[in-house]
C-alpha cells in the first residue's frame, strides 16, 4: 500500500518542498472588470464566426476566381485577427491584474479606451452607409457589446486604484507538497501541544438569505454557522456533532471555501483561505479534499470509476491518460478495491463500494486535510465498521487530518480524538473525547450523549429527554440558543442571564471549553435530578412555546 | 387491494394468549432477473401485551415481513408462497381482502419510517386521522374529528385543538412522528407495527419518541412489533428479539440473550462491530465481504463465506433454527449440533457473560482455507 503511494508522490515531484507565495485575492471591483473584460474576449471569439462565414461565402458563390475572392478575403482575415488580438489582451491585460503592478491597470485603461473609440468609429462607418447591411450590423453590435461590457470594467478599474498602488503584502502562504507533513511521524497523534495548526477557523460565519415576494427581495436570514472559532492539529481527527439542521455541513463547505463565508476567517497552514487568489486556490484545494455522506448521490451514474476519480486529478493538471489511470488504479488500490473496476459504473457497486470510490477520489490526490462529511451514516452497521477501519488504516499510513462531521455519538467516541458539540450555529461544548463523553459541562452535550442508545439490555439508565425541537435557524433564540430547551435552566430557576447573553466558549477545564454560563452546575447529580422529573408527554413543545 | 392468495392446508390455530403468530412465511419477489426470496420460512410468535423486535440489516427481509402480515405487498410481483400468518383467532393470508380490511389499521396498525412521506401533504392531521376512525368505527363525522384530538393529547401533542387543523408540512419531524402514532393508536389496536420509527430522526428526537412509544405502550397494553437496525433501541425497547439474515431468522431469543451472550456468529459479528468506547485505539472487529445477492445465495448456511467459524460442512448443510445457549433462545448455526461439539467451546468460550468484546486480531476475520 505504502509503496504504491511513495510512487505516485514522486511523479508529482515529492521530497522537494516547494514553498512560494501566494497571490492575494483582489478586491470585488477589480475582480469584476476582469471578468468583464473575460466576457468581451468570449464575445470576440464568438464573433469570429461572422468574417469566417463571409470568407466562405465569396468562395462559394458566382465560381472561384482567385483575384476576386483574394480582394475579399483579406481584409476579412484582417478582421478575423483584429478580434482575436483584442480576445488575447483582454485575457492576458485581466490576468495581469492580479501581480498589482500599475501597469496593468493603465493598460487595461487603454485597451478599454482604445474599444470605445474603435465602438464610436464602427457606429459612425455603420450610420453613415459605407458598409453594407450585414457588415453594418454586425460593427453595431460589436461597438454595442464594447460599451456594455467595457464602459463598467473601465469604471471599476478607475475606482479600484488602491488595489494597484496600496501596500502590497501577500498572502503570508505557501503551497506545500505533502512531503512538508513527513516530519510528523506516521500512527501518532499530537495532541496539538506546541504543533502548529493546519487549520484555523475564526469567527466564522455563513449566513443564507431567504428570498421571496416581490422581486426576490431579502425576507428573513437564516444563521447557518454564525460564529465559530477552532483548531485542528496536524494528524489529528477533529469531529464535528450535532443534530440535522445545526450547521455542520455548511461548516464543513465553508471551511474548504466551496461555499463563501459571510464573514470570519479560515488559515490552512498558513495561508489565509479567504485571501487568496481565485486561480492560486486550486494547488491548495489538492491539499483538502472532501468524502460526502451519499454513496449514491455523490457519484455521477453515467460516468465510469476511471472518471469519476479521474476528474479531480485532471482539474489539477494532469492532463495525460496514461498517468492518470494509473493514479486512479493505485487509489482504488489503497481503498481496497481491485486495479480492474475502473471501466464499471457506479451502479455496479455497493454502498461500501460505493462510499470507498468516494474516498479514493478523495485521496487521488495525495490531500494533506479531509473533510469526511458524514461517511458512514447511510451504510449498515457491518459495512460502517469496515469504512471507519479504512479510514483510520488511511490516516495511519497517509498522516492525513480528518474533520469529521456526524451525528453518530458512538462513532465519534470511537473514532476521534478532539470533539466540537455544535447546536444552532454555534458550538456549544469543545474537548478531547474522552474528557468530553466522562465529564460533559454544557447541558445539551448531556441531554445528546443521555438520547444515545445502548446495545446492552443490562445497563438501564433513565434518560435525559430534551423538550421540543430545534428552533430555526432562522430565528434563534436570544441570549444562549439552548435555553428554550435546557433542563438545566429549568432547574436554576430561570436565571436571567440564559435569555439576555450569549455565553462565550470558555475554558471549564485545560483544553475543554463550554458556552454554558452556568457550566459549573452541571454535575451527575443534577443530571440524574432532571432525568427522573420529565415525562414522555411533557417533551412535544420547548419551555417557552405557552 | 391484492387478490387473496388461499394458501391450501391452513394449520390449527394457535392458543389464545398468541396475539400473532408467524408460521413458515415465504415471501418472494418475481423480478426481471428473477426470483429474490425476502423472506424464507420465517416464524415467531408474539403474545398479548409483549414486545418483539425484528434486527436485521438493509435487505435482510424484515419490512417485507410486516408488509406480508399486513398484506400490503403488491402481488405479483410478490408471492406468498407458503405459510400462515394468525393474528387473534384468525389466519390472515387466507381472509378476503373485504374482511382484511377491517383488520389493518384496526386491530393492527403500522408507523412508517418516514412521516413525511406517509402522511397525505394535502389534507389536514386531522382529516387523515378522523378518516381511519370513520372507516373503522361506526361513527359521526364531528365524533371522528373529537377521537382525533384525542388521540393526539394522547402522543403528547399540546394544543391539540389547534394542531388538528394543521397540514404536515407545518410540523416539524418529531411531530410528524407523533402524529403517525396518534393515527395508529386511534382506533385502539391489538398491535403495533412500527417499521423503523427513528430512523428519520435525530437522536434527541429518537429519544423522545421511544420514551412515548414505551410509555403508550406500558398504558394501551398493546403488543408492539419493532423492526429496526438499530441494536441500540431494540436493547432499550423490546423483551424478544428476532435477528434476520438473507431472509432467514438466524437467532431468536430474549433481548438479554440475543444481545449480551449471542449464539449465532452473524449476531456476534454486529454487535462486535459497534463503535463503542472500549475499542478505542482498536481496529473495529468486521464481519467481511458484504451480504450476499439475494439471486446468488450461498448453497447451505446464508452466511458461510462471511463466517469466521465456517468450516466445510457448512457449505453442504443448510442448518436449522436449534436451541443453543439460554433457556428458550434458538440459532441458526451448525455450531449448536453435534457436529459442532469440537469447534464450539473455541467459538463461544471467549465470550463472557458480560458482553466483553471478543478478542479482536486486528485483520478482518477470514474462513480457516
Amino acid at each position: 500500500m505504502s509503496t504504491t503511494r511513495t510512487s505516485a508522490g514522486d511523479a508529482s515531484g515529492a521530497g522537494v518542498v516547494v514553498r512560494r507565495r501566494l497571490l492575494k485575492r483582489p478586491p470585488e471591483g477589480i475582480r469584476k472588470a476582469r471578468s468583464l473584460l473575460t466576457s468581451i474576449a468570449v464575445y470576440q471569439v464568438i464573433s469570429v464566426a461572422v468574417p469566417v462565414f463571409a470568407i466562405l461565402l465569396t468562395a462559394v458563390s458566382g465560381g472561384f476566381e482567385l483575384g476576386s475572392f483574394l480582394a475579399q478575403a483579406i481584409p476579412l482575415a484582417v478582421a478575423i485577427a483584429f478580434q482575436l488580438a483584442i480576445a488575447w489582451l483582454c485575457i492576458r491585460i485581466g490576468r495581469a491584474f492580479r501581480t498589482r503592478r500599475p501597469q496593468a491597470r493603465y493598460a487595461g485603461l487603454a485597451l478599454i479606451a482604445v474599444l470605445l473609440v474603435f465602438g464610436a468609429l464602427n457606429v459612425w462607418a455603420a450610420t453613415t452607409g459605407r458598409l453594407t447591411d450585414a457588415v453594418a450590423s454586425g460593427a453595431g453590435l460589436t461597438a454595442f457589446v464594447w460599451y456594455l461590457l467595457g464602459m463598467p470594467a473601465g469604471w471599476h478599474l478607475l475606482r479600484g486604484g488602491r488595489w494597484f498602488t496600496g501596500e502590497r503584502e501577500s498572502v503570508a502562504a505557501a503551497i506545500v507538497d505533502r512531503s512538508s507533513s513527513q516530519d510528523l511521524k506516521p500512527g501518532v497523534t499530537p495532541s496539538g501541544n506546541g504543533a502548529e495548526p493546519l487549520v484555523t477557523v475564526e469567527g466564522l460565519k455563513k449566513h443564507f438569505p431567504i428570498l421571496g415576494g416581490l422581486l426576490r427581495r431579502q425576507l428573513a436570514t437564516i444563521y447557518a454557522v454564525d460564529g465559530v472559532d477552532f483548531e485542528i492539529y496536524p494528524g489529528e481527527i477533529f469531529s464535528l456533532v450535532g443534530e440535522s439542521g445545526c450547521g455542520k455541513t455548511t461548516l464543513g463547505r465553508t471551511l474548504l471555501q466551496l461555499i463563501p463565508p459571510t464573514s470570519g476567517r479560515v488559515v490552512f497552514d498558513g495561508s489565509e483561505l479567504a485571501d487568496v487568489d481565485p486561480d492560486e486556490m486550486r494547488p491548495l484545494r489538492r491539499r483538502m479534499q472532501i468524502i460526502f455522506q451519499d454513496p449514491f448521490g455523490s457519484l455521477n451514474p453515467r460516468m465510469p470509476v476511471s472518471d469519476i476519480i479521474g476528474e479531480g486529478l485532471l482539474a489539477q493538471g494532469i492532463t495525460s491518460r496514461r498517468e492518470r489511470d494509473r493514479k486512479v488504479e493505485d487509489a482504488l488500490e489503497i481503498v481496497g478495491l481491485r486495479r480492474e473496476y475502473t471501466r464499471r459504473y457506479p451502479h455496479e457497486f455497493s454502498g461500501g463500494q460505493r462510499q470507498r470510490i468516494g474516498i479514493a477520489r478523495a485521496l487521488a490526490l495525495n490531500p494533506d486535510f479531509v473533510v469526511c462529511d458524514e461517511p458512514v451514516s447511510a451504510l449498515d452497521v457491518s459495512i460502517q465498521s469496515q469504512i471507519l477501519n479504512l479510514l483510520l488504516d488511511l490516516r495511519r499510513d497517509l498522516n492525513l487530518t480528518y474533520l469529521f462531521i456526524t451525528h453518530n455519538l458512538s462513532v465519534v467516541q470511537y473514532f476521534s480524538d478532539r470533539v466540537a458539540v455544535m447546536y444552532l450555529g454555534k458550538i456549544a461544548e469543545l474537548g478531547g473525547v474522552e474528557e468530553l463523553y466522562k465529564n460533559p459541562r454544557h447541558p445539551y452535550t448531556v441531554a445528546l450523549l443521555s438520547a444515545i442508545p445502548n446495545p446492552n439490555p443490562r445497563v438501564r439508565r433513565k434518560r435525559l429527554v430534551l423538550r421540543g425541537d430545534v428552533p430555526s435557524p432562522a430565528a434563534p433564540p436570544t441570549g444562549c440558543r439552548f435555553h428554550t430547551r435546557c433542563w438545566l435552566r429549568e432547574r436554576l430557576g430561570n436565571p436571567e442571564n440564559c435569555v439576555t447573553d450569549d455565553p462565550p466558549l470558555r475554558e471549564v477545564a485545560p483544553g475543554h471549553q463550554a458556552a454554558c454560563h452556568w457550566a459549573e452546575q452541571v454535575t451527575s447529580g443534577a443530571v440524574a435530578e432532571a432525568a427522573a422529573h420529565v415525562s414522555a408527554l411533557d417533551t412535544a413543545v420547548a419551555l417557552e412555546d405557552e | 387491494m391484492t387478490q387473496t392468495q388461499v394458501v391450501a392446508g391452513v394449520g390449527l390455530p394457535p392458543p389464545p394468549e398468541v396475539l400473532l403468530e408467524v408460521r413458515n412465511l415465504k415471501t418472494y419477489f418475481h423480478v426481471m432477473d428473477g426470483t429474490v426470496p425476502a423472506v424464507d420460512g420465517v416464524s415467531f410468535s408474539l403474545k398479548r401485551g409483549e414486545t418483539l423486535g425484528i434486527v436485521g440489516e438493509s435487505g435482510s427481509g424484515k419490512s417485507v415481513t410486516a408488509l406480508t402480515i399486513m398484506r400490503l405487498l403488491d402481488i405479483p410481483p410478490a408471492e406468498i408462497v407458503d405459510g400462515e400468518v394468525w393474528f387473534d383467532g384468525k389466519e390472515l393470508l387466507s381472509m378476503p381482502s373485504e374482511d382484511m380490511r377491517h383488520v389493518r389499521g384496526n386491530d393492527v396498525a403500522m408507523i412508517f419510517q418516514e412521516p413525511l412521506t406517509s402522511l397525505n401533504p394535502v389534507f389536514t392531521i386531522g382529516d387523515q386521522i378522523a378518516e381511519q376512525v370513520a372507516t373503522h368505527r361506526k361513527v359521526k363525522r364531528q365524533e371522528a374529528w373529537d377521537r382525533a384530538i384525542e388521540a393526539l393529547k394522547l402522543v403528547g401533542i399540546p394544543s391539540p385543538e389547534r394542531r388538528v387543523k394543521q397540514y404536515p408540512y407545518e410540523m416539524s419531524g418529531g411531530m410528524r412522528q407523533r402524529v403517525m402514532i396518534a393515527m395508529a393508536l386511534s382506533c385502539e389496536p391489538k398491535l403495533l407495527i412500527a417499521d423503523e420509527p427513528t430512523t428519520a430522526l435525530d437522536v434527541t428526537i429518537q429519544a423522545q419518541i421511544l420514551e412515548l412509544l414505551k410509555e403508550i405502550q406500558d398504558r394501551t397494553d398493546s403488543a408492539l412489533l419493532l423492526i429496526t437496525h438499530d441494536l441500540g433501541v431494540v436493547a432499550e425497547m423490546v423483551e424478544n428479539v428476532v435477528v434476520m439474515y438473507a431472509g432467514q431468522i438466524v437467532e431468536e431469543g430474549t433481548a438479554d440473550q440475543v444481545l449480551v451472550s449471542p449464539r449465532a456468529p452473524y449476531t456476534m459479528g454486529l454487535l462486535s462491530s459497534i463503535p463503542s468506547v472500549h475499542k478505542r485505539g482498536d481496529r473495529l472487529s468486521v464481519i467481511k465481504g458484504v451480504v450476499p445477492s439475494p439471486f446468488n445465495l450461498p448453497p447451505a448456511c446464508r452466511f458461510e463465506p462471511r463466517c469466521p467459524y465456517a468450516w466445510d460442512l457448512c457449505r453442504r448443510q443448510p442448518p436449522e433454527l436449534i436451541a443453543a445457549g439460554g433457556r428458550g433462545q434458538r440459532a441458526r448455526c451448525l455450531l449448536h449440533t453435534p457436529a459442532g461439539d469440537s469447534r464450539r467451546a473455541q467459538a463461544f468460550d471467549m465470550r463472557s457473560e458480560d458482553a466483553a468484546p471478543p478478542a479482536d486480531d486486528g485483520a478482518p476475520v477470514g474462513p480457516p482455507a
